[in-house]
């Protein structure tokens, strides 16, 4: 009984992972990213993993928006910043001091209204246009923060400090275990996350989305409520976007304007397009090349092989300097690669898949019925070809 | 069915509709015959209502004024999806399908408000039969389809919303002669079970070879209306108009 239940089990894992390249490179990955934390003893290094968790989080509701509904926003650090403000307003001892749990959830909600707000440019004007409207947003909003009159509650630049902590160090524990316990919390997140969007994404709404992103007109003469769906989108990823926020002010245990700056509304374009538009997985293996190049190689490694080596110490100013190779990286990626890494790998993969065989690939959106039509079309093919 | 009353409408103050009225009854074939530009295209998008949407990049929204009623309702104030929903459905102009989606998806999202699986796959057959080559196209992807598939591609996204009215704007454009022809003729066996049509087109020689009833418009006025033989008996019409 048992036993049956486990070989099929594992024949249907077999045959929906193991034989699929691409699917079975995500699945080491994932069970990489599963068991990091028994290889890496270092809490420095695990509190990166833990930051590019969040990244990827944020980046894919980036993603979704931008590569799935066509909607260009730059000014996606609204979301962080709200979702990171309001549960740092309830939650700070201070103020409301109300449980995490109940805070992010509130959080995550008003940011959604937000990006109802947010969505309404998005009926007007489009592509560059909407990209400048939506960059302004959280530019505005970090200087209503820093604005004094507001600062006894804001705090201005100093921002709203000593949170509760995502996940509290209890008495037993070392760092180095609510590093571990953290570094889970984030991957289920940012596993959820992706999910829930590539799911929404590959479901009926995210055909609907394909379609105004292609031709609002006919879309509306399908019926297609526009506004609706365009709103719904900004939502989503607002939710997203602000749980993100959310996930790091307890991480860091505070909130402050820059988490409204621009280099955040850009640091999900930056990842994205490393990782590849529009796919939802492309911007998680983004965040990760993206830390492991901040933090191991330009931070550590670079530095150091500088000083040992060449005896040329870097100047505090080279942190600048960062956004700058990122932004070259990216420049030379999107000429030479611009479907993006993670994309570009799937993509070769599936050429292999391609060849061996042609006829399952496609959306699935409409799979049931596929597989009927599927049995009737190879009844009639004979016919068709001759 | 469709009653259209001193419809008038300007883009930006150019005045693109002049009172134009308009009748189709239940189960009629109306042809609409002018030269380009004479605001055909406008016509149809007033009807189903995608003038008066907002869409990102338009400055201003085209002013209307008259009455447009399908089946005795005001419909001339709502909502492009609402007017879909009712059946009036709308075949845009030169519109190639979804680029990004395979032909079954774009016959599916034409299908986007039907809750009726068995209905959804009848008539899913029926397209089928009426466009053949659309069922070996099926899992192709639509941008890859030739300019004849893609226009019945069109028609047949609008079949699967369940018109009771369709709007068709200038399906021979860009076609073959004899691939017209085919369009064509589909198009009068769509009107033979039982929809309603309003065919747009610049072809006079097609609309009349197909349609009940004609209006001829020209300059945003409709400057005629009869049945073929009573727009041939005029030679001023046949000249002037028709170009026969
Ligand atoms: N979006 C628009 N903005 C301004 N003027 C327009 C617009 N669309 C059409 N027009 C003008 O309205 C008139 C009618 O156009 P149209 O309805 O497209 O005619 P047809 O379909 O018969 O070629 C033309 O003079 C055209 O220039
Ligand atoms: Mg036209």
């Amino acid at each position: 009984m048992v036993t049956t239940y486990i070989r099929r089990a594992y024949s249907s894992f077999v045959a929906h992972v193991f034989d699929i390249p691409a699917r079975l490179l995500a699945f080491l990955l994932f069970l990489t990213l599963l068991f990091i934390p028994f290889a890496i003893q270092n809490t420095y290094y695990l509190r990166i993993l833990i930051l590019a968790n969040v990244l990827a989080i944020f980046a894919v509701s980036w993603d979704f928006l931008v590569g799935r509904t066509g909607q260009i926003s730059l000014g996606h650090a609204i979301f962080f910043g709200i979702g990171g403000y309001i549960t740092a307003l309830l939650s700070s001892s201070k103020f409301f001091g109300l449980p995490i749990f109940l805070t992010i959830p509130i959080a995550i909600l008003a940011a959604c209204i937000i990006a109802l707000a947010l969505g309404i440019p998005s009926l007007r004007v489009k592509g560059p246009y909407l990209a400048l409207v939506t960059m302004s947003f959280p530019l505005i909003l970090a200087a209503l923060l820093k604005w004094y009159p507001l600062n006894h509650i804001f705090k201005g630049e100093f921002g709203i400090r000593g949170l509760p902590a995502l996940v509290p160090r209890l008495d037993w524990m070392t760092i180095g275990q609510q590093r571990v316990g953290e570094y889970y919390v984030t991957l289920i997140l940012l596993f959820a996350a992706s999910v829930i969007l590539y799911k929404i994404a590959n479901s009926k709404i995210g055909l609907v989305f394909v379609s105004i992103l292609d031709d609002e007109l006919a879309s509306k003469a399908c019926g297609i409520n526009v506004t609706k769906y365009k709103l719904m989108g900004f939502m989503i990823s607002g939710l997203f976007g602000a749980l993100a926020g959310c996930i790091q002010t307890h991480l860091l245990r505070f909130a402050n304007p820059p988490m409204f700056a621009l280099t955040l509304s850009f640091l999900p374009v930056i990842v994205t397009f490393l990782g590849g538009l529009g796919t939802i997985y492309g911007p998680i293996v983004g965040a990760y090349i993206y830390y492991i190049l901040d933090s191991y190689v330009l931070r550590d490694w670079l530095p150091r092989f500088l000083k040992e080596t060449v005896g040329v110490t870097l100047p505090p100013e080279f942190d600048f300097a960062k956004l700058l190779i990122f932004t070259l990286i990216v420049l030379i990626l999107v000429i030479k690669l611009p479907r993006g890494i993670a994309k570009f790998t799937t993509d070769k993969l599936g050429d292999l898949e391609e060849a061996r065989d042609l006829d399952e690939r496609g959306p699935r959106i409409w799979k049931t019925y596929k597989k009927k039509e599927k049995t009737t079309s190879t009844g009639s093919e004979p016919t068709a070809s001759s | 069915m469709l009653e259209i009353k001193d419809l008038t409408v300007h883009y930006d103050g150019a005045m693109a509709l002049n009172r134009v009225s308009l009748k189709v009854e239940e189960g009629e074939f109306v042809g609409v015959v002018g030269p380009n530009g004479s605001g055909k295209t406008t016509l149809l998008r007033a009807i189903s209502g995608v003038l008066m949407e907002i869409e990102p990049g338009k400055k201003e929204r085209p002013s209307l004024s008259g009455s447009i009623m399908f089946n005795g309702k005001g419909i001339d104030k709502s909502k492009a999806w609402n007017i879909t929903k009712m059946g009036v459905i709308h075949c845009p102009e030169r519109r190639r399908p979804f680029a990004e989606m395979t032909t079954l998806d774009n016959l599916r999202m034409g299908a986007y408000l039907r809750k009726n699986r068995s209905e959804i796959k009848k008539d899913l057959e029926w397209v089928y039969e009426l466009f053949p080559i659309l069922k070996e196209r099926a899992r192709q992807m639509s941008q890859t389809l030739s300019g004849g598939e893609q226009q019945m591609l069109a028609i047949g996204r609008a079949l699967m919303s369940k018109p009771k009215l369709l709007l068709i704007d200038e399906p021979s454009l860009g076609l073959a002669p004899l691939l017209k022809e085919a369009v064509l003729k589909v198009i009068k066996e769509i009107w033979r079970s039982g929809v309603t049509i309003l065919l747009v087109e610049q072809d006079v020689a097609i609309t009349l070879a197909s349609a009940q009833r004609i209006y001829i418009l020209a300059h945003g006025r409709i400057a005629t209306q009869g049945t073929k033989e009573e727009l041939m008996k005029s030679r001023d019409v046949r000249e002037i108009y028709l170009g026969l």
